[in-house]
């Protein structure tokens, strides 16, 4: 598999990666497990799994993961490179035409309500990572404790994640025990 | 420098965001408090855009963001920056594989994260919901969205459609 060829895959999985990080999987399936036998299904279910379990966006990780797998480093700088070109310039033309377009009344209209669908939207997300959440006395804990510094405290997404994993890590560490 | 601003910021957000591409929301929303790159409604439609145009959201957004703080090279910029942790990561992790997951260490942050991501998402979606507070039309809207999706969760598309529709309905009404 050249670098090229590798490009142009990651190219098409991008264009026709619509809806989040949770699309993407069978359609790696389809490109790397069906169509070419260049991943087992066993190790694209791994490194869906760990993309997930990896900071970053799970869409990324996984190309990159294959990427890595078929030609090391530049494989997964390819894959990287890749998967975001159709996205990138569909963005750089649309907010240009976008721009131009708000100046109208009705296309104002439109984004009033575009605003309140990503107030739902992100509600939603909140949602479904609750479901998919093993929820426990640890989990409603970190969650409430979060939330409360949150609302009274402006702390910065970083400052919270880094507080709140110590003190998780350290307690998890001296209550549970390494195993 | 507003470029190595950005750079800096969208590698934080690449490091820290944690749970998929809305994950990201609450870093760009401390940024548009921070730095004056755009404004909240500005926020809003770009995660509008993000979603309804193909590749992965997180990285639309990353791009749009870019984008609208410092032009062109912004985006760019802000693109490479969001995905260079996830590179270094992945090489690391593809050498360790099972010895990752299997970690102590590993398990408890992944587990702490989670709760973590909710309520910081959580945080941002009362953030943007207290200035509607006081817009009825906006309230019926965003409840109706709600229980419209009560039984699954629609395409992101799908809400995106139907509340743009609804407020170019409302403009309608309001000019007649």
């Amino acid at each position: 598999m050249s670098l090229f060829k590798l490009f142009l895959i990651f190219v098409k999985i991008g264009a026709v990666l619509l809806g989040g990080g949770y699309v993407i999987l069978p359609i790696m399936n389809s490109e790397f497990v069906e169509k070419r036998s260049l991943v087992s299904h066993d190790d694209m279910i791994d490194y869906f799994a760990l993309s997930q379990s990896l900071p970053g966006i799970i869409a990324a990780n996984i190309s990159m993961f294959v990427g890595y797998k078929l030609r090391g480093k530049w494989g997964a700088i390819t894959a990287m490179l890749g998967v975001t070109f159709v996205p990138f310039w569909c963005i750089v033309l649309l907010a240009s035409v976008l721009g131009a377009l708000t100046q109208n009344s009705y296309v104002q209209g439109a984004l009033w309500g575009v605003g309140v669908s990503v107030i739902a939207l992100i509600m939603l997300t909140v949602r479904e990572m609750w479901q998919k959440s093993n929820k426990n006395i640890y989990f409603y804990t970190i969650f409430v404790l979060t939330l409360a510094t949150l609302l009274v405290f402006k702390l910065s997404p970083i400052q919270t994640i880094l507080l709140f994993t110590i003190i998780g890590v350290l307690y998890k560490r001296f209550a549970e025990g390494v195993k | 420098m507003i470029y190595i601003h950005l750079f800096v910021e969208f590698f934080k957000i690449g490091l820290f965001s944690f749970g998929g591409g809305y994950a990201t929301i609450p870093f760009l929303y401390h940024i548009s408090q921070v730095y004056n790159w755009y404004s909240l409604d500005e926020l809003t439609q770009m995660v509008a855009v993000a979603s309804i145009t193909p590749g992965p959201v997180g990285i639309n957004v990353a791009t749009y963001a870019g984008l609208k703080s410092a032009g062109i090279l912004g985006s760019a910029l802000a693109t490479m920056a969001e995905m260079l942790p996830s590179l270094f990561l992945v090489i690391i992790v593809s050498k360790l594989l099972r010895k990752f997951s299997d970690n102590f260490y590993v398990k408890s942050i992944i587990e702490t994260l989670k709760p973590i991501s909710c309520a910081l998402l959580t945080s941002v979606a009362i953030g943007l919901l207290v200035p509607d507070l006081k817009d009825i039309r906006a309230l019926v809207l965003l409840a109706f969205l709600l229980i419209i999706s009560w039984k699954s969760k629609k395409d992101p598309l799908f809400y995106i459609f139907i509340a743009a529709i609804a407020g170019v309905l409302l403009t309608v009404f309001q000019s007649l």
